[in-house]
């Protein structure tokens, strides 16, 4: 396998989204081609880096106020 | 009254409160889902005051729309359908340029610090990841809308492949060609940082 097919298919590594056939040629790509390796890796930082991205925060007041905001009580189902 | 009772209940089973007549158990539907909606909604309009505008506007869309939702499918993946029309919607409308974050402060200028919460880091630990972090958030704030949703998506909000699919209404095989072309833009935008 090729270095530019290997890269094509790194970002389904990450996911483990692969067939057995591809699981194969991509690892025996990566043990003999360090520049795909790294590229590998760096990708499998950014994944681990993006979903450890603190989410922001939600106002203590915010369930309060679309509590309020709702129509007066008639349940939503009843015509 | 929404009890502790009624936080372990599944969400149809609180839905069914509500439409029973029971209108302070919702609150346990915006408990749930207030943080990744307004994570969600924040990440694709780029404005936290807005984007706690439309976390509500959402909120407010869904109960009023409560008894169309369909047990047989997953609460959240609606609710996110939701989400995603009505923040998309809303884009079109503002037809929003491709500008930085922007996050008055109560007086309308300058910036302040995005509350994010705390992942118990030392202080120079979190400074460094925060640099990192800040430098990875922009480059997911430049990709393409139809590619930053999906990764917003996929990893701030874990939604499955299929669920993604469901909220954008994408065949499951484009939302993953999109989702891994999104990785490699990203890869090569933060060249220098990894």
């Amino acid at each position: 396998m090729h270095c530019r097919k290997v890269l094509e298919l790194l970002p389904k590594f990450i996911e483990n989204d692969f067939s057995e056939e591809e699981r194969a040629a991509v690892e025996a790509h990566l043990k003999e081609c360090e520049e795909c390796r790294l590229e590998f890796e760096a990708m499998g930082r950014l994944v681990d880096t993006l979903e450890s991205i603190p989410p922001i925060g939600v106002p203590s007041s915010f369930k309060e106020a679309v509590m309020r905001a709702l129509p007066a009580k008639k349940p939503p189902g009843e015509k | 009254m929404a009890s502790v009772q009624q936080k372990i209940l599944t969400d149809t089973e609180v839905i069914r409160t509500v439409l029973d007549g029971d209108q302070e158990a919702f609150a346990v539907i915006v408990e749930r889902y207030q943080k990744g909606l307004a994570n969600y909604i924040f990440h694709m309009v780029r404005h936290y005051e807005e984007s706690l505008e439309l976390t509500q506007e959402v909120f407010l869309k869904a109960y009023a729309n409560l008894s169309s939702f369909d047990s047989a499918y997953k609460f959240s993946t609606w609710l996110y359908k939701i989400a995603s029309n009505h923040t998309i919607d809303h884009m079109r409308k503002q037809r929003a340029p491709e500008s930085p974050i922007e996050v008055p402060d109560d007086e309308g200028g300058g910036t302040y610090e995005l509350p994010l919460e705390s992942h118990g880091q030392s202080p120079h630990e979190s400074l460094a990841m925060k640099d990192m972090m800040g430098r990875i958030r922009e480059a997911v704030e430049e990709l393409p809308s139809s590619y930053r949703e999906l990764v917003i998506l996929r990893h701030f909000n874990f939604r499955s492949y299929e669920e993604m699919a469901k909220i954008t209404g994408l065949p499951l095989g484009t939302v993953k060609n999109r989702i891994f072309r999104a990785r490699q833009m990203l890869m090569e935008r933060l060249k220098d940082v990894r």
